[in-house]
C-alpha cells in the first residue's frame, strides 16, 4: 500500500498537511486584533470576528454536518470568547485559543447531545409514536463509515487535520496536547484504516 | 483503499460554506453591546510562581504548626534528596495547572506524561531513601498520616483557586485533577517536614497516597462544579 501523497507523509515529515489552505490571514494580524479587542476597540472586534468565523464555521460544521448547528456552535463560541478573551495573552499564538475554547463548545454540546439522544430514547420506549431523525447527508455517511473504525481521539484529529483543515500545531493547541501526540494519533488513525480496509478487500467487500 | 483515497473522500466532506451573515450580525451586535477594555492574564511564569510560592507556603505553615520532626530526623542525604525533588514535582504540577487554566497553551511535551514522571521520581526517591522494610501498626499510623495531608492540600487549593480564578479551564475536570495533585504535593511536603515514621511502606503508601486522592478529589469538585452550572444555566 502506497504512502505517498497523503496526510501521513506530511505527518510523518512535520510538515504543514496538504489540507490546511483555510488561513484567511496571518497570525500576526489576527493577535493585533486581538490586542485592540482585549483593549475594547469595537472595529477590531469587529473585523476578527469576519476573519476567523469561517474557520471556526468550518471546525464545527467538519463534525456536525448541519448548517444549523454550526451556526448556532459559532454563535456560541463567540459569546464564550466575549467573556474569557483576557485569557488570551498579547504574545501568545491567537489560533490555538480560538480553537480551544471551540473545542470546549464542540464538547459540551456534544455530551447535550448525548443527554438529550438518551431522553429522547426513555421516552420513546413509552411513547406511541415518535418522530424519526433526519437523515444524514450522504457525504456524512461515507465520512462516519470511514472513520467508524477510529477511537474519539483519532478521529477528531483526522477532521480537524483534512476536513477543517487545520496544521498540526493548531491541532495541538485545541486539543491541549503536544505536537507529538498528534502526529501520533494521524499516524494511527492512518495505520488502522489502512488494516481495516486491506481487511476489507481480502473480504471481498469495496 | 488507498489513503491517497482516504485524503481524497475527507477532502470531499470539506464544506466551503461560510457562517451565515445574520450570525455574524448577531454576535457583532452582542459583543457591541458589552465591550470593554480588559486587563490580559499575566505571563504564565507569574502564576507557575505563585502557584509553587502557595504550596511551599502552606508545607512550611502546616510543618510549623506541627512542628518539624521528620526534617530534624533526617539525614542530609534524605533531606537533599527528597525536598529538592518535591520543588521540581511542584513546579511540574503548577506549570501544568497554569496551562490548564490558560486556553490553547502550548505543550511541548504531553502533561500527563510530566506529571507521571515526576511521581514516578518522587516513588523512587522515597525507596532509595527510607530502607527500613519493617512494618508496624501500618493502617493505624497511616491513616492519620494520609488526613493530615490531605487536610493540608485544602488551603493550598483553595489559595490556588483564587489565584488562578480570572483563568478559562477548557477542560475543567482535568483541570481540578491537576489542581488536587498541586495541593497534595504541598501535602506531601508537610507529611515530609513533620512525621517521623522512616518505615518504606508507610512513606512510599500512605505518603505518596495523598496526591492521587487529592487529585481524584479534585476533579470530583470540578465535576460537580460543571454540573451544577450546567443546571443553573
Amino acid at each position: 500500500m502506497t504512502t505517498s501523497g497523503g496526510l501521513y507523509d506530511d505527518v510523518r515529515a512535520g510538515k504543514q498537511p496538504s489540507g490546511a489552505i483555510h488561513r484567511m490571514q496571518p497570525d500576526d494580524n489576527i493577535e493585533k486584533l486581538m490586542v485592540r479587542y482585549q483593549q475594547g476597540d469595537f472595529a477590531a472586534a469587529s473585523a476578527l470576528i469576519d476573519c476567523v468565523s469561517p474557520q471556526l464555521y468550518r471546525f464545527f460544521a467538519a463534525q456536525s454536518f448541519s448548517r444549523a448547528d454550526a451556526d448556532d456552535l459559532l454563535q456560541e463560541t463567540w459569546l464564550r470568547i466575549h467573556k474569557v478573551r483576557h485569557t488570551w495573552r498579547p504574545g501568545e499564538p491567537a489560533l490555538p485559543w480560538f480553537y480551544a475554547i471551540a473545542r470546549h463548545i464542540r464538547v459540551d454540546h456534544y455530551r447535550k447531545s448525548v443527554r438529550t439522544a438518551t431522553g429522547e430514547r426513555r421516552l420513546e420506549a413509552i411513547a406511541v409514536s415518535h418522530p424519526t431523525p433526519p437523515p444524514a447527508s450522504d457525504q456524512a455517511e461515507q465520512v462516519a463509515a470511514l472513520l467508524a473504525p477510529l477511537s474519539a481521539a483519532e478521529r477528531e484529529v483526522l477532521e480537524m487535520l483534512k476536513i477543517a483543515g487545520m496544521s498540526l500545531e493548531e491541532v495541538a493547541g485545541a486539543t491541549s496536547s503536544s505536537v507529538g501526540s498528534v502526529k501520533q494519533k494521524a499516524h494511527r488513525a492512518y495505520k488502522k484504516l489502512r488494516k481495516t480496509f486491506s481487511v476489507g478487500q481480502k473480504g471481498g467487500r469495496p | 483503499m488507498k489513503e491517497v483515497e482516504i485524503d481524497e473522500v475527507l477532502k470531499a466532506a470539506r464544506t466551503p460554506n461560510a457562517p451565515r451573515p445574520e450570525t455574524l450580525q448577531r454576535v457583532t451586535g452582542i459583543i457591541e453591546g458589552s465591550l470593554r477594555p480588559v486587563r490580559p492574564l499575566p505571563p504564565a511564569w507569574i502564576f507557575t510562581t505563585g502557584l509553587f510560592l502557595v504550596s511551599a507556603s502552606v508545607a512550611l505553615a502546616g510543618a510549623a504548626r506541627a512542628g518539624f520532626d521528620g526534617l530534624e530526623k533526617m539525614t542530609p542525604w534524605e533531606r537533599g534528596l527528597i525536598f529538592p525533588t518535591l520543588a521540581i514535582y511542584m513546579t511540574i504540577a503548577a506549570n501544568a495547572l497554569v496551562k490548564a487554566i490558560i486556553p490553547g497553551s502550548r505543550r511541548r511535551i504531553s502533561t500527563d506524561l510530566l506529571l507521571g514522571l515526576g511521581t514516578v521520581a518522587l516513588i523512587a526517591v522515597f525507596a532509595f531513601s527510607f530502607r527500613d522494610y519493617h512494618v508496624e501498626h501500618f493502617v493505624s499510623t497511616g491513616i492519620p498520616c494520609l488526613l493530615t495531608g490531605l487536610f493540608h492540600a485544602i488551603p493550598a487549593a483553595l489559595v490556588s483557586w483564587l489565584l488562578l480564578r480570572r483563568g478559562f479551564a477548557v477542560r475543567p475536570v482535568s483541570a481540578g485533577w491537576i489542581a488536587g495533585l498541586l495541593a497534595g504535593i504541598a501535602g506531601v511536603g508537610v507529611l515530609e517536614l513533620h512525621c517521623v515514621n522512616f518505615e518504606a511502606a508507610h512513606v512510599l503508601v500512605w505518603h505518596t497516597a495523598v496526591i492521587p486522592v487529592s487529585g481524584a478529589l479534585g476533579a470530583l469538585c470540578a465535576g460537580v462544579w460543571v454540573r451544577l452550572r450546567r443546571l443553573a444555566r
